[in-house]
């Protein structure tokens, strides 16, 4: 079924492409530059990253089903070159389906935040992505003849799949796809969050209506009494009391969090403009900053604002949250708030900038 | 058409290589042994559980019906089929969120509620396709007055 391929095809692809990007957001090489604009970017791509992975599920399935006697297709014999290769497509197959089907297995669950296999989540589905691509494009190098003919318009005759029509099959798996879509997308889309009855998150629920994915407990963060002290240093080492980081310039930004799990919500935030904070301390704007953290986990404790982050007007070290302090949960006294970066950047509990370059 | 096929086997052979070259670096000797398990498991799920299950309970449950009143309960069934598969980690999970933020809905509510929809929908379907079958004139004399 060529017309269902088409679609898983693109599904695929959005997928991939959308995955590469997040994955270069956390961990980029350094040749690629990671524009700060449009300030939602990061948002709509990887809540199309989600969903394009959920809408998969059904063209997958769908897909198995259309071909499933050719399953059961008797083994080539004796050996031949025709043989062998039809040996090595099947090979192919079995590569690009069991890859497939575990990766959109692992990536739902990872947006449940559930992990019951004994393997690392985020480079396992990061090599896997690469493999389904290599076996999709083997995939299409074995059936380009049919592809071709097919966009000629000249289709080979393939045989009914008994009561459905090939028209009403696509029909109803189109419907299927939209379906789980539509049940889904509301955790990235919050006019639509009411019926996000297949979403593992819900737009407006947590403290100061917010989402939260590490807790102030998980972080092993308590809260801070009047001795807390926050510092920059670069060309000069300036330390705040929380009231001196008030009395600076606060300026607001909308900035939404958009978590790699392809949820996100906007929000209100108000704080100081790392930029400004920067040339306190007679750093120029455009600075590589290293974000750190009150947290004690590696992985969490710091990140980096590469320097076209640091000098946007919208980056924030952000106090406050859609109008009152910030939640001991999103990371009071100070977090960083940024445009177009994913949420597991945005580091919370943060008292102390470092200027790198 | 040959070279383009061998160009296009060729990338995807490095591309899929690149892949496994990845898995081989990240993964400890412990978790390469384990994932070939889980890549065949879902493969057993997909080609001997959830497509069997599929093609036997649509044949099973819509053996005795046909034309239209086949099509809309096989596709009411598979919705509810691929709706009920999705819903299942979030049942499962259901209150084990690792923070009140994730899964904070009553996933149990929200499943029968949306599975009762589909099954709404379909019976409309069913209603609205027997009613246009009792009354065969009517599509033609809708089909007139829209001439007029």
């Amino acid at each position: 079924m060529i017309v269902l391929g088409r679609w898983l095809g693109v599904a695929v692809v959005v997928c991939f492409l959308t995955g590469l990007f997040s994955h270069f957001q956390q961990s980029a090489p350094g040749w690629v530059y990671l524009p700060s604009r449009p300030a939602s970017l990061y948002r709509v791509t990887q809540g199309l990253h989600v969903l394009s992975g959920i809408v998969a599920v059904p063209l997958l399935l769908a897909k198995l089903w259309t071909v499933y006697p050719k399953l059961f297709a008797k083994p080539p014999w004796p050996p031949s070159r025709q043989a062998v290769a039809m040996v090595l497509e099947r090979l192919s197959i079995l590569v690009l389906v069991s890859a497939l089907a575990l990766e959109l297995f692992l990536g739902f669950l990872n947006t449940l935040q559930w992990y019951p296999w004994p393997f690392p989540f985020r480079q396992t589905h990061y090599a896997l992505a690469w493999i389904i691509v290599g076996a999709l494009l083997v995939h299409l190098a074995v059936k380009l003849p049919l592809i071709v003919a097919h966009w000629r318009r000249t289709p080979p005759p393939v045989p009914e799949t008994g009561g459905l029509s090939r028209r009403g099959l696509f029909r109803t798996v189109a419907g299927a796809g939209a379906l789980v879509g539509i049940a889904s997308v509301g955790q990235s889309v919050p006019a639509l969050g009411p019926v996000a009855v297949l979403a593992p998150r819900t737009p407006g629920i947590g403290p100061q209506g917010l989402p939260v994915n590490r807790t102030a407990g998980d972080a092993g963060v308590g809260m801070v009494g009047a001795d807390w002290r926050f510092t920059i240093s670069g060309p000069e080492r300036l330390t705040f009391t929380l009231d001196e980081l008030r009395a600076l310039p606060q300026s607001r930004s909308d900035l939404p969090i958009a978590c790699v799990e392809g949820w996100s919500q906007g929000a209100r935030w108000e704080g100081v403009r790392i930029r400004d904070l920067l040339a306190l301390c007679g750093a120029p704007d455009a600075s590589r900053v290293r974000v750190v953290s009150m947290e004690n986990d590696g992985f969490y404790a710091t990140s980096e604002l590469p320097p076209q982050f640091a000098a946007d007007p919208l980056t924030l070290l952000a106090l406050r949250l859609n109008g009152t302090d910030l939640d001991l949960d999103h990371g009071f006294p100070a977090r960083i708030i940024a445009p177009n970066r994913p949420g597991v950047l945005q580091t919370k509990w943060v008292d102390h900038l470092e200027v790198l370059s | 058409m040959t070279r383009a096929r061998t160009a296009l086997a060729a990338c995807g052979i490095v591309v899929g290589l690149w892949g496994l070259w990845l898995l081989l670096g990240n993964l400890s000797a412990d978790q390469l042994i384990r994932l070939p398990l889980w890549l065949g498991g879902a493969v057993v799920v997909d080609d001997f559980f959830l497509v069997p299950l599929t093609i036997g309970a649509g044949w099973l449950l819509t053996r005795r019906l046909t034309g239209h009143t086949r099509a809309i309960v096989r596709t009411m069934l598979l919705y509810v089929g691929i709706t009920t598969l999705i819903a299942t980690p979030l049942l499962l999970r259901q209150g084990k969120g690792i923070n009140p933020t994730v899964l904070p809905r009553d996933y149990l509510r929200d499943w029968l509620v949306l599975e009762a929809t589909i099954v709404l929908a379909g019976v409309l379907a069913l209603v609205v396709q027997r009613l246009r079958r009792a009354d065969g004139s009517a599509g033609s004399r809708l089909r007139t007055a829209r001439r007029f």
